[in-house]
């Protein structure tokens, strides 16, 4: 049977968070009044230097091919990124960029993962980690991250999960969707696990570092641990720290034979990422800071104003989250009961679902991230909002018999 | 199918192939040397399985995954970078390995993109592309070939080559074939590859103007095959396919209903003497069901920087390549979508400029080249290369004594003797040649010929 799909492709369902956002658009054509919470993507406008940046590019004639791991300017403001703001020097050929983040999973995972490996994944995770290791023929293995702990790894946890066909582990902190944090003292404990593994590789997504809160402070692997640090993959991204997710720009550092072997991969599939796009990325890790710190300062009193208020609702429980712009209330306490439409809430989706369709509040089920029963909130969206999806949580909460 | 099996086809095809070898040396290695010119990497059948990229790492396990030990770096890679290190030395040097074109985007595509910035389209946009763009698409496909795709199956990628990718991954399981017609793009077999199936390179004859024939392409198919890939305009030989060229392909793969087709159309606005080029649905439009019709708009309007390729495929085949898009970078950059938007719906004049001035390079071109002692070179119908045969100039010797046995010397010899950049042959599955773009200005083209005949008149 020729004409049928290639085998990688079973198993990959349409993300969770994309069907629940997709869901949201119907009813809200129905003319009802959604409000989404359900999409990772901040609310704020792309910085205006950033923006001329790229005007100057596209008129000056930067259209022409740029390299497969990014264009020279773009690579030095990364280094120097990485420099000023990890602790972590790469040279040009350490540095690679690609067409989100997610690309950089992706030619990671595709440039070194055989059937039978194992990737270590903490949960909840985003949903892309466990999906593109699947693509590959290897095998996620989960690492759980209660609530008890605020959503922490422990160093114990990673330990119990690690094998000898473990070939990478995933380190996203702060985290989607808890938002929790690695600081600089559990990553050196976490390393010190690591160091019993020489054949693991470390992948530390770090594209919400900016968004942390409260004094606390995230860190890099590579830079608590500078003796890992020849495997470890360090991604960042414009996306979420500039509010860049249309321009799709994500970059890596790390080992020089390893960012070569995800170069491979790349130039068969994409080559370089736009141009314009890569003028914007360079003028935005060299410019001012002020953006991040409007929106660490919004974030951080939406965060407090939807915890304080998922708290006050009987039946949801909520750890304060340290970094990114996400809440993760848990709902066990509502589960085995009946919404005031007449619907059992047997799981978190469950729940998710008859939010969506009885209060048109659309967010996202922990199943989705691995990890239930939880929902995740995004707060990329204004006070006044997120104050009335929060009544309408409440209302919905306190109507279950 | 075992293991074993799968190897004895695999010889028995590489008989074939090198049998029919157009440059009577063997393209492809006899199953007995265990070796060729293209190895490593660039050889399909992989007579010498190169060497682990990494191996004198010091982890114990292999660095890299087995599905890309078997691709190797781009053979061109080693001209350009010596072009380069040449350049920085002062030396005068003449590139005409460009794959892409030597005008600047459009003023107007532009202005477009700044708007989109300004109108804050920074955010992400479906996987498949922005709505207003696979509308764009759809059209231009109704408007310039008389194709009726829909939006729904329509998708939007980084440049054509993600295109190609999302079809290979999606599809490919390990030891299925795709039948590629050399010369090619090795984009082509290495994305196959990749994707753990098996490039099947077919070697097209120079006297069938370097086009694929019936009788070539059945023979080639076998139970195995999943693809037949078609580039036209071609890149490298500037060769393109009439409606009368394809009719009878069509005829082959109408009694092959396994087979899919991808078409690549990349060139298809760069075309010359008012020649009409075809593609396979609107020759046939019951293949219709199974091919991948993919198109950019890197080389029409001057935007390969920009990464926007596309293609018009089955709604279920569209879907599959979005699952993957989805999970390996998803959507293409907004403002750059929405630069594409204007390219394809905005003013079109400016392609028959564009188009004039490559055609008088290429008859520029072609009527030096031919001059130039020992190099042959036959009029191609579109892009903006030409692919002469220099197998007459090998076995000499070059002015400073360097003994020319491939087309990779020659080209070597060039440019340190020259200072002129082209790219071998044999970095297309097709040795004995020679490209030379010509999307360079007129002046520096015509001396880069001036430069090639000199090269050529003082081969001893």
């Amino acid at each position: 049977m020729s004409r049928s799909f290639a085998q990688r492709l079973n198993g990959l369902p349409a993300p969770a968070t994309i069907e629940m956002a997709r869901r949201a658009r119907a009813l809200k054509a129905e003319g009802r009044p959604v409000i989404s919470l359900a999409l990772g993507e901040p609310d704020f406008a792309t910085p205006p230097a950033v923006v001329e940046a790229a005007h100057q590019a596209a008129l000056a004639g930067q259209t022409k091919y740029p390299p497969v791991d990014g264009t020279p300017a773009l690579k030095v403001a990364i280094a120097r990124k990485f420099t000023r703001e990890n602790g972590l020097d790469y040279t040009a050929e350490q540095i690679m960029v690609s067409n989100g983040g997610k690309q950089v999973i992706f030619n990671a995972f595709m440039a070194t993962l055989n059937a039978g490996d194992e990737v270590v994944v903490p949960t909840p995770y985003w949903v892309s980690y466990p999906l593109i290791a699947r693509m590959f023929g290897a095998t996620p293995v989960f690492a759980p991250c209660r609530e008890e702990d605020g959503f922490r790894l422990r160093a114990d946890v990673l330990a119990q999960a690690l094998t000898p066909r473990t070939r990478w582990v995933v380190l996203n902190f702060p985290n989607n969707p808890t938002g929790a944090i690695c600081p600089a003292e559990d990553l050196a404990t976490i390393a010190s696990v690591l160091r019993d593994y020489p054949d693991v590789w470390i992948l530390s997504d770090e594209i919400y570092e900016h968004l942390v809160f409260g004094g606390a402070r995230s860190a890099s692997i590579a830079a608590v641990a500078p003796d890992l640090k020849d495997r470890t993959l360090t991604l960042n991204g414009v996306s979420k720290a500039y509010a860049m997710t249309g321009w799709r720009v994500g970059f890596a550092g790390g080992p020089a034979d390893l960012i070569a072997a995800m170069r491979g991969v790349q130039g068969n599939a994409t080559s370089g990422v736009c141009s314009i796009a890569q003028a914007a990325a360079a003028a935005a890790l060299d410019g001012p800071p002020d953006l991040v710190q409007t929106m660490v300062a919004t974030y951080s009193r939406r965060r407090t104003n939807v915890v304080q208020a998922l708290r006050a609702v009987p039946g949801l429980t909520c750890a304060m989250p340290e970094g990114a712009f996400y809440a993760y209330p848990g709902v066990a306490a509502c589960l085995g009961r009946t919404t005031a439409a007449g619907r059992l809430l047997e799981t978190d989706h469950d729940f998710a679902a008859a939010l969506l369709d009885e209060e048109f509040v659309a967010t996202v089920p922990g199943s989705a991230f691995g990890q239930s029963p939880y929902l995740r909130l995004s707060c990329a969206t204004s006070d006044e909002i997120l104050a009335e999806a929060c009544q309408r949580i409440a209302r919905f909460a306190g109507g279950l018999v | 199918m075992t293991g074993e099996k799968s190897a004895q086809n695999k010889k028995d095809r590489a008989d074939g192939i090198s049998g029919s070898a157009p440059t009577g040396r063997g393209l492809l290695c006899a199953p007995e040397q265990r070796i060729c010119r293209l190895c490593p990497g660039l050889c399909p059948f992989r007579c010498r399985v190169p060497k682990n990229i990494v191996s004198e790492s010091k982890k114990t396990m292999s660095l890299v995954a087995d599905r890309l030990n078997r691709i190797s770096p781009s053979q061109t890679i080693v001209i350009s970078t010596r072009a380069r290190a040449l350049k920085a030395e002062g030396r005068n040097v003449i590139s005409l390995s460009a794959g892409e074109p030597d005008f600047n985007t459009p003023d107007h595509i532009a202005q477009a993109a700044v708007k989109a910035i300004a109108a804050g389209q920074t955010r992400y946009t479906d996987v498949a592309g922005t709505p207003e763009l696979r509308k764009a698409v759809a059209e231009r496909f109704r408007l310039d070939s008389g194709l009726d795709y829909t939006p729904e199956e329509v998708i939007v990628s980084t440049g054509g080559k993600q295109i190609i990718y999302n079809a290979m991954m999606a599809t490919l399981n390990p030891g299925d074939e795709a039948i590629i017609p050399a010369p090619c793009w090795v984009s082509y077999p290495d994305i196959v590859t990749l994707a753990e199936g098996v490039p099947v390179v077919v070697p097209c004859k120079r006297e069938n103007g370097f086009r694929l024939q019936a009788d070539e392409l059945e023979a080639a198919i076998t139970p195995r095959t999943k693809w037949v890939f078609l580039n036209s305009p071609c890149n490298p030989t500037g060769v393109a396919y009439s409606a009368e060229d394809l009719r009878p392909l069509c005829d082959v793969l109408l009694r092959h209903p396994h087979v899919w087709i991808f078409t690549d159309d990349i060139y298809a606005k760069l075309v010359y003497d008012g020649f009409r080029p075809a593609t396979f649905v609107e020759v046939e439009p019951r293949l219709r069901s199974r091919t991948v019709t993919m198109n950019g708009v890197s080389k029409a309007y001057a935007m390969t920087g920009w990464r926007i390729g596309f293609s018009g495929a089955p709604v279920e085949l569209t879907k599959a390549m979005n699952k993957l898009q989805g999970q390996s970078t998803s959507n293409t950059c907004s403002i750059a979508q929405a630069a594409a938007v204007e390219a394809l719906t905005g003013p079109q004049d400016f392609i028959q400029t564009m188009v004039d001035t490559y055609q008088g390079r290429r008859d520029m071109v072609v009527s030096m080249i031919n001059q130039a002692k020992g190099m042959e070179c036959d009029v191609p119908q579109g892009a903006f290369y030409v692919f002469p045969c220099i197998e007459k100039c090998l076995g000499k010797t070059s002015p400073v004594g360097k003994l020319l046995k491939t087309d990779e010397d020659f080209v070597t010899a060039l440019l340190e003797e020259e200072g002129v950049a082209a790219v071998h042959g044999s970095a297309f599955m097709y040795p004995g040649y020679m490209r030379i773009s010509y999307a360079t200005d007129t002046q520096s083209l015509r001396d880069a010929c001036t430069r090639i005949q000199n090269f050529c008149e003082g081969l001893l």
